[in-house]
């Protein structure tokens, strides 16, 4: 089994139960020198470093983190936000718990990083409901910001101020959705917003509002340091910066959280070089490659270089990098019905197709599962998910549909056995 | 102005204005259930997704400014594929029972369904039930067969003020309420059910009782205050069923409030005097004929000093008739109006809440002021008998030392009890006639129904009074 040994940012410190104090983010880690160094530079220069470094989006969008930034106007009557997406509920993603919980203050610093960037002095945290251990460790790590003087008036004797709030969701998927999150996190019903504006125009409280996800914002200190230069050539492949925290789950033999260069490995070797292959030496069946919203691939197609643009060529995407392998032995027809079933529960209900058409393909893949599906039933699947696609308020919609259509395309045997035979072959 | 194609028509724009709206202006019809224009836009039902020139995905119409040289799809196949398929959608959980439904007719759904829908379903799942909570005495609530386009939720927060319609639950479970299930709350609650594209929320009021397209539907203007809404009778063999708002963006844009929506229901009230009738006594009034009631209401006026009393609730020309038959008949009587208690001038009329409301209670205050009549106060001394004229609406004041009076138009039996004779006239939706709201705006209405039982317009019964022999009174 291969382990990487070159550069990596957070893993070295995950499981460390003292990593999570300022006293080691001082002594082994950056140790909010970054922001000491970004607060003596000017706004356009750190975003400069920023669109220098290649950082994406590590939300699952991948959009470049520093054009972002630069599309929040510079004058504005409404204070600006800056708001860190920390409501990791993608299935399968298990990356941003982990900094939240290892390696606070890289976090911290990178939005005080980034709201000096765009002239913000309001940061929030919009973290996961269910996140309750991390909720409670990131305000401890934001106490001790404050205490020594990172945090609130003034930071580091500078004219700037930025004050930080972490704010706890309810428990909905769409409140990851950015606008969504903004509504919630306004008190409002957490549903998407129509767009445009976009969130850089009128976000929160209908100010310019820049939404970053956790792992974008831990990365910022780690630019500032060493440089937007530096940081591009860590990947191993053009157009995208740095490490990405890859969380492999399912049927591997080691599955778990793995920092890689982007673009640094394929499929294959991630599963089988660095996971150890498939549990108990079984045939890989299928992979989910970027959370359970991405389009399936099977064991065929694992020789592609697990980043952004190759997984998008070939169909798929690499979303909030959560890898999950599925063997040869599990039933894809379930496994579909179970993901169509959460994205069913978590459709906001707002726009038509997404409220109507999840359920719909829900209650058609438990038919199915159950041995009580026709014939007729897979051409429908794939002509309720094309009426789904792109059709809606959100992305949510795409996110329910393209596994199911993937799934019927791809795995068609699998479901033609299901109906033909009245039950599941596996059950 | 700048343009856009459309359709491949040429289409001219105000910057601002949005797809739905650009397109209907040259009559091209981008079929919505979201969108209403007097609400913000929310994008949810996507059934006016378009296609634009240049932009890979549809885009919603209602959501989308048209832009300069922008070219736009509203019937390629795409889009139509999309209408199926939100009408498709829609469909899955709608109960389909147009039958029994009020809706039927005038429904969103239903007419987008014919226009753009398939006229078979592939869905064979049980439909979506909810249980139903009393809204209160204006809406019937029938959840199953929301479509989820959450206009009630927008009119409640954006125009009636009140942020009583919610949505709870999520996804497909979504359900379209009141806060708690509590009863609606605004007086405004009857535009829940306008704007309802579905047969969700309906007037408990109309319910059941004709089917829309028997209604015959005469434009008018509300008589319930000195705002003078637009709206519309809907009426069928003389008997009105219902009043909804005609759109009139300088006066009620697209609204209109219950107290005016449901005004019209004294037209029908058993306890209208709908035949002449004279003093009968300890036994009250009783029924005659016109000529007797004439004559009675007449001779009871002989030897007495009466005063006129005109209802602001008249319109112009009945009030101009009345002056004229009184320099002829009767000058030098006192005439005053009256309305409603407490606002006996334009002056203390005024904004009765923040959005339609006006204190006068009456619709024609400012017109009678232009015709220079004073508003009542007291009884002027020496008075000891009125001749009352009275719309539907006017609150009669209390007439000490009068001991005679007789009423002209519409009057309730227990209010004319004492009265020594009643000429019954017509109400609003009987006659033709012009007002002036309290800016000065000049409207007039028509005729919806003929004159209901043996209520006569005014000018004839002045020309009845008139050619009745000697006309009695002071004079």
């Amino acid at each position: 089994m291969e382990t990487y040994k070159g550069e990596t940012l957070f893993i070295q410190h995950f499981k460390n139960e003292e990593a999570r104090s300022l006293d080691y983010y001082k002594k082994k880690m950056i140790g909010y020198e970054s922001a000491k160094k970004a607060l003596a530079m000017s706004q356009d220069d750190i975003i400069n470093e920023v669109k220098k470094s290649n950082l994406r989006g590590r939300g699952g969008a991948g959009f470049p983190t520093g054009t972002k930034w630069g599309f929040i106007p510079k004058q504005s009557a409404k204070p600006k936000y800056l708001v860190c997406n920390a409501d990791e509920s993608e299935p399968g993603t298990f990356k941003d718990r982990d900094i939240m919980r290892y390696t606070p203050h890289t976090l911290i610093e990178g939005m005080i990083i980034g709201g000096f960037a765009i002239g913000s002095n309001v940061g929030y945290i919009y973290i996961r409901g269910e996140y309750t251990r991390e909720f409670t460790l990131l305000n401890e790590a934001i106490d001790e910001a404050y205490k020594a003087g990172y945090l609130g008036k003034n930071i580091l004797g500078t004219q700037f101020s930025f004050d930080l709030t972490v704010h706890r969701g309810a428990g909905a998927y769409i409140c990851g959705e950015e606008t969504g999150l903004l509504n919630s996190l306004e008190g409002k019903r957490g549903e998407p917003r129509v767009k445009p504006p976009f969130p850089a125009q009128s976000g929160a409280f209908a100010g310019p509002t820049i939404v970053n996800n956790v792992e974008t914002l831990a990365s910022i200190p780690f630019i500032i340091q060493k440089g937007g230069e530096w940081f591009s050539k860590l990947s191993k492949i053009e157009k995208s910066g740095g490490t990405r925290l890859l969380g492999v789950s399912g049927h591997v033999k080691k599955p778990g959280l793995y920092e890689l260069p982007a673009g640094g490995v394929t499929l294959r070797q991630l599963i089988y070089d660095y996971c150890g292959g498939i549990l108990n030496d079984r045939k890989l069946k299928a992979v989910i490659p970027g959370g359970s919203s991405a389009p399936v691939l099977t064991a065929d197609e694992i020789d592609v270089i697990y980043d952004i643009e190759p997984l998008q060529k070939i169909g798929t995407m690499m979303g909030s990098a959560a890898v999950m392998v599925v063997s040869e032995d599990y039933c894809m027809v379930k496994l579909i019905q179970r993901i169509t079933k959460f994205y069913a529960h978590e459709s906001c209900g707002q726009c038509t197709p997404c409220r109507e058409g999840c359920k719909w393909m829900e209650d058609i893949l438990h038919r199915i599962e159950h041995g009580h599906g026709r014939e007729q039933d897979l051409a429908l699947l794939l002509s309720i998910a094309d009426n789904i696609n792109g059709k809606t308020l959100c992305a949510l919609g795409d996110a329910a549909a393209g596994p199911v259509s993937s799934f019927v395309k791809k795995f068609r045997g699998d479901f033609e056995a299901h109906i033909r035979g009245k039950k599941c072959p596996n059950a | 102005m700048p343009k856009c194609i459309i359709d491949g028509r040429e289409v001219e724009f105000k910057p601002g204005q949005n797809l739905v709206e650009v397109a209907a202006s040259v009559g091209i019809e981008i079929p919505v259930f979201c969108y209403h224009p007097g609400l913000t836009v929310v994008a949810q039902c996507r059934m006016c997704a378009i296609e634009i020139e240049k932009m890979p995905k549809l885009q919603t119409a209602c959501s989308t400014p048209a832009a300069e040289g922008m070219v736009v799809k509203t019937k390629s196949d795409r889009v139509k594929q999309n209408q199926k398929s939100v009408m498709e959608f829609l469909l899955i959980n709608h109960p389909l029972d147009c039958p029994i439904c009020d809706k039927s007719g005038e429904c969103d759904l239903q007419d987008n369904s014919y226009k753009y829908g398939d006229s078979y379903m592939r869905t064979t799942e049980e439909r979506r039930t909810y249980m139903d909570l009393d809204m209160g005495p204006v809406i019937q609530k029938s959840m199953n067969r929301c479509i989820h386009c959450t206009r009630c939720i927008r009119f409640g927060q954006e125009i009636a003020g009140i942020h009583e319609m919610v949505a709870v639950q999520r996804g497909n479970n979504t359900e379209i309420t009141t806060i708690d299930g509590r009863p609606l709350e605004t007086d405004y609650a009857g535009n829940y059910s306008d704007i309802c594209p579905t047969g969700s929320l309906t007037l408990k009021d109309f319910r059941f009782k004709k089917r829309v397209w028997y209604l015959k539907k005469t434009p008018t203007v509300c008589e319930g205050c000195s705002r003078g809404c637009n709206m519309e009778i809907q009426q069928d063999a003389n008997t009105v069923y219902r009043c909804v708002p005609r759109t009139n963006m300088e006066i009620n844009k697209y609204w209109l409030c219950d107290e005016g929506r449901f005004n019209y229901q004294y037209i029908h009230d058993a306890a209208r005097v709908l035949n002449p009738a004279v003093s009968g006594g300890t036994a009250g009034l009783q029924m005659t004929e016109w000529s007797q009631a004439v004559v009675a209401a007449r001779s009871s006026l002989d030897g007495k000093k009466p005063m006129v009393l005109v209802g602001s609730d008249l319109t112009q020309e009945e009030v101009q008739a009345l002056q004229q038959f009184l320099n002829k008949h009767l000058s030098g009587t006192p005439i005053f109006h009256f309305g409603t208690p407490g606002v006996t001038s334009t002056q203390k009329d005024g904004a009765a809440d923040p959005i339609l409301k006006r204190k006068s209670k009456t619709a024609n205050l400012n017109g009678l002021e232009k015709l220079g009549i004073k508003g009542f106060e007291s009884v002027p001394s020496g008075v000891n008998a009125a001749i009352i004229f009275r719309g539907g609406r006017a609150v009669v004041p209390e007439l000490k030392g009068v001991g005679t009076k007789v009423g002209v138009g519409v009057f309730n039996k227990p209010d004319a009890e004492d009265f020594h004779a009643i000429l019954p006239g017509t109400s609003f939706a009987e006659k033709d006639g012009t007002i002036f709201n309290f800016e000065g705006r000049e409207q007039k209405f028509k005729r919806a129904i003929l004159p209901q039982g043996q209520s006569k317009n005014l000018p004839e019964i002045l020309m009845l009074w008139a050619n009745s022999g000697a006309v009695g009174g002071a004079a």
